[in-house]
Parts: C-alpha cells; sequence; structure tokens
C-alpha cells in the first residue's frame, strides 16, 4: 500500500515539477508560406486528421519539433502540427528557405549523434548491447557501448569506449573499423571452479558495416576483438559479434 | 649608251609601279581603318547615351546616400521533443510464483513518428508457489531471491494513431502501439537473456505529457523448478511520461 502511495507522490511531483515546455514563453521562429497552403493535423502523425489549413502569404510560429513534424501557430491563435515536408516549403522573414535538419540519406553520411541496440554473442555468451556515439566528423566518431553478457557459465557486463572510423561514409552500404579501450566485470556462476568476481581492463580492434535503411534507420553488424589483461599469467582473447539497430540525429 | 640609259630608266619606272599600287592601297587601307573608328566613336557616344538615359530612367539623382543596414535575421534555435521519460505501475504474473506488483522506470527516443526506441527498468517482488503454499513450512527461494528485476531496450511501432473525445470541446491524440526487445532478468540469483513483446495505448492530454496502458510478455529460460522450461510473464501496467 504504501508502495502505491509512494509511487503516487512521485507520479504527482513529477507532474507538477515538470516543466510545461510547450506552454513556456519564448521568442519563436516565424516563417512564412510560399505553397497554396498549409495543412494543420491534430497530432504529430499522418494518421491525425487535418483539422484547419494556413493560406499562402500567411506567417507561422515554429513552437517546437517531434520526430518529423512542426507544431506551429497561425496568425490567428490556432495550433496544429505540419509536415517536415511542407515546411521546406516556408521561407524566413528575409525570403531565405527555411532550412532544418531532415532525416535523410544525406544524415547518414554526415551526423552529429547515432544510438543502437544490439544483440549477439559475447565470448559464446548471449549478449545484449546498446551504444551511443558521438562523430567528431563524417568519418571519425568516439564511441561509448555498455552491455550484458548471459552465458551457461558466466554473466558478466562490459563496457567499451573507443573511436571509430567509417572508411567510406557516403557509401550506403559502409564498412568501418574501430579501435579502443574497455572493462569487463565477469560474474561466474556458482558451481564454477572459480566462482570469484573479477573486472579486468580490456583493449579491442574491430571492424563492421553499416547499412542505411530509411530515414533515420541503419543496420549495423559488428565484430570485435578483445584482449583481456587477467590477473593471470596469460591474457584472454574473446571474440564479440553482434548486429542491430541504430539511428542518427 | 642611250639606249642603256633608257633601259635603265624604263627599270626604274618598271620597279616602282608595284610600289604606286601599294601606296593606292595603303591609302586605301587608311581609309578603311579611319571609317572604322569613325564607327566605333559613333557607336560608343550612341551606347554612352543610351546608358545615360537608362540611369536617368532607373534612379533620380539622390538628395541624401541612405546609409541603411540590411537587418540580419537571428533564427532561433527551434526546441525538439522527442525524449519520453516516465514511470508505471502495474502486474506482473510471474510463471509459478503468482500476479505480484511491479513498478519501473521507462524512457522513449522517438526517431520517426512512426518507429521509437525504449529503455525499460522494472522490479517486483515474487509470491509463494503453490507447491509452498500447499507444503506449509517449504522455502524454494530465500527473500533476496524472490527479488524480480527486469530490464529491456526495445523497438516500438505506432500504429492505429487517431484521437478519443473527452466531451464536446476535448479532444486527446491517441496511438496504439506494438512493443519487441530484448534484455535480461534477475530472478532466484541468476541473470537471464530475456525477450519481451507486446502493445500499449498512449493517450497525450497535452503536448508534453502521456498516459500509457501497456502490455507485455517477458519470456525467458529456466530451470528453476528442476526441467529447463521457457516462462511467459505477463506484465500489465499503468504508467505516466513526459515529453522532454
Amino acid at each position: 500500500m504504501i508502495r502505491f502511495a509512494l509511487a503516487g507522490l512521485l507520479l504527482s511531483f513529477v507532474l507538477l515539477t515538470a516543466p510545461p515546455a510547450v506552454s513556456r514563453e519564448r521568442e519563436h521562429l516565424q516563417v512564412y508560406i510560399t505553397a497554396p497552403y498549409l495543412e494543420l493535423r491534430s497530432g504529430p502523425g499522418r494518421g491525425y486528421p487535418i483539422f484547419h489549413v494556413a493560406e499562402r502569404d500567411e506567417s507561422v510560429e515554429v513552437l517546437f519539433r517531434r520526430t518529423d513534424w512542426f507544431k506551429v501557430r497561425t496568425e490567428r491563435g490556432v495550433e496544429g502540427w505540419a509536415a517536415q515536408r511542407d515546411m521546406l516549403r516556408t521561407v524566413l522573414a528575409d525570403g531565405t528557405a527555411f532550412k532544418f535538419d531532415i532525416g535523410d540519406r544525406a544524415g547518414f553520411t554526415s551526423h552529429h549523434f547515432e544510438m543502437g541496440i544490439f544483440a549477439g554473442e559475447y565470448s559464446g555468451s548471449t549478449l545484449v548491447s546498446t551504444y551511443a556515439s558521438y562523430s567528431l566528423n563524417s568519418q571519425l566518431a568516439a564511441e561509448l557501448s555498455v552491455g550484458q553478457f548471459l552465458g551457461k557459465y558466466t554473466n558478466g557486463v562490459v563496457g567499451d569506449l573507443g573511436l571509430t572510423h567509417v572508411l567510406v561514409p557516403e557509401w550506403r552500404l559502409s564498412p568501418f573499423l574501430m579501435l579502443g579501450t574497455g572493462l569487463v566485470h565477469v560474474s561466474p556462476k556458482a558451481t564454477l571452479v572459480l566462482p570469484s568476481e573479477r573486472t579486468d581492463q580490456t583493449a579491442y580492434v574491430g571492424g563492421g558495416v553499416r547499412y542505411y535503411l530509411t530515414r533515420r534507420f541503419f543496420l549495423r553488424g559488428e565484430y570485435k576483438s578483445h584482449i583481456v589483461f587477467t590477473k593471470r599469467n596469460a591474457n584472454e582473447e574473446v571474440d564479440e559479434w553482434k548486429l542491430g539497430f541504430a539511428f542518427f540525429f | 649608251m642611250e639606249t642603256g640609259i633608257r633601259v635603265l630608266l624604263l627599270t626604274a619606272v618598271l620597279m616602282t609601279l608595284p610600289g604606286c599600287a601599294s601606296v593606292r592601297n595603303w591609302f586605301h587601307h587608311r581609309s578603311e581603318v579611319r571609317q572604322q573608328k569613325a564607327e566605333a566613336k559613333e557607336e560608343a557616344a550612341q551606347q554612352d547615351a543610351q546608358a545615360a538615359a537608362a540611369d536617368a530612367d532607373a534612379t533620380p539623382p539622390r538628395v541624401v546616400d541612405p546609409e541603411v543596414e540590411r537587418r540580419k535575421i537571428k533564427v532561433p534555435h527551434i526546441r525538439s521533443s522527442n525524449i519520453e521519460i516516465g514511470i508505471n505501475d502495474g502486474f506482473i504474473s510471474i510463471e509459478d510464483f503468482g500476479t505480484n506488483n511491479a513498478y519501473g522506470l521507462t524512457a522513449a527516443y522517438h526517431i520517426t513518428e512512426d518507429f521509437f526506441f525504449q529503455g525499460e527498468y522494472g522490479r517486483a517482488y515474487a509470491g509463494r508457489t503453490s507447491f509452498e503454499t500447499l507444503g506449509g513450512n517449504i522455502q524454494l527461494l530465500t527473500s533476496a531471491e524472490r527479488q524480480f528485476t527486469y530490464y529491456d531496450i526495445s523497438l516500438g511501432y505506432n500504429f492505429l494513431p487517431g484521437e478519443t473525445f473527452i466531451g464536446r470541446g476535448h479532444a486527446l491524440t491517441t496511438a496504439f502501439y506494438f512493443l519487441g526487445g530484448i534484455g535480461a532478468t534477475k530472478f532466484a540469483g541468476d541473470d537471464r537473456f530475456t525477450v519481451n513483446f507486446g502493445g500499449g495505448y498512449r493517450v497525450l492530454p497535452s503536448d508534453w505529457l502521456a498516459i500509457h496502458l501497456q502490455v507485455q510478455d517477458r519470456v525467458f529460460r529456466t530451470d528453476l523448478l528442476g526441467v529447463s522450461k521457457l516462462t511467459n510473464n505477463m506484465e500489465a501496467s499503468l504508467g505516466a511520461t513526459v515529453f522532454f
């Protein structure tokens, strides 16, 4: 019961303190419609109905953006959602085109951030993994990935930090190389001879391919060869294979 | 002697004749050049006159030379609101261990109007099996081992977008969505690879707030009760999320 009450309290706290970001008064960009009209929908998606139309030469204020939709306010104060492809046909007050980031093939070649999820294999165990990367330029990116592997005899967590070099970023199927370092925490299951948990540093080298699907999505498959610097006499070598979905923004 | 001088003079005259012809040509050439020059001059004068006329038409003579700087438009940053963070509370039916309260945190990133990634972390406390209940004092698991924690990373697909109406004046945007993903479950002292799939219904009372009703199955393999088997753990939860 206390848990319910706590959850309720937390919920109301979140709801009350969360910034009602949309209603906050701020300076909004004003754009002018050059197409014959601009359709406004009730929600950010093609499935929501069109409930209002703004005419050519009218201006709209761009409030904020969700995925490929812009929430706009017309001169008469009507608020609705306009599609990205329609907003491309609006201009700024000085007559120049309204430009913004559209998730397309050009974005795949050159972007700031990437995130993705993977399923794969780490030293024979099932691996669940996620990664995020920041592009330093269109070819080089700093990348952080974390994962958990779940095996018959051992479970564990891996974390890697490294650099990724995309060889030819403009190709739809583009290969890349990776180099970096990380940590691995292994917890063997109790029945094993070496039941002690351990954390070791690793270094890896690897490669893979990414394949642009559509919009902001791409497939990514990669292989990493890790060297685990153990406290024993010999270092371990571990193979990691994984395949997953990723997106850029 | 005379004949010799005559021949010499005639030769001289003959030699000069083509020269005279060239002189005539030279004069002719000079006149041509002169004519071209005159034509060019005339053309230039005409062009000048035209340009002057055009100038006179286009810009009247300025009295004051205005120094107006073109207004530079500062494009304000357009805020993106694609991240959704929230909490949920509900029930999970842990196979063989009864139905129990489950609560958790969710975070989602909306990539397109159709697709989103969602991460979830949740906890529940497993109850007693029928065997334990009927057997009296038997305890299969310790209290710590009964802690059921799970996480998953899923890909969601919005389908059936629509509106729900409250009274006459209010329409809330809604959507049904499918979810499928992978993750891990920690239960009975072991972590297990878990596949989750299900669906949900999202209602947005405002642009920044969403209420979710979500049903998911969490499937993992366990040999806790002697034989290795796939267990289905159905979860139903009600959640609230905030868009950032």
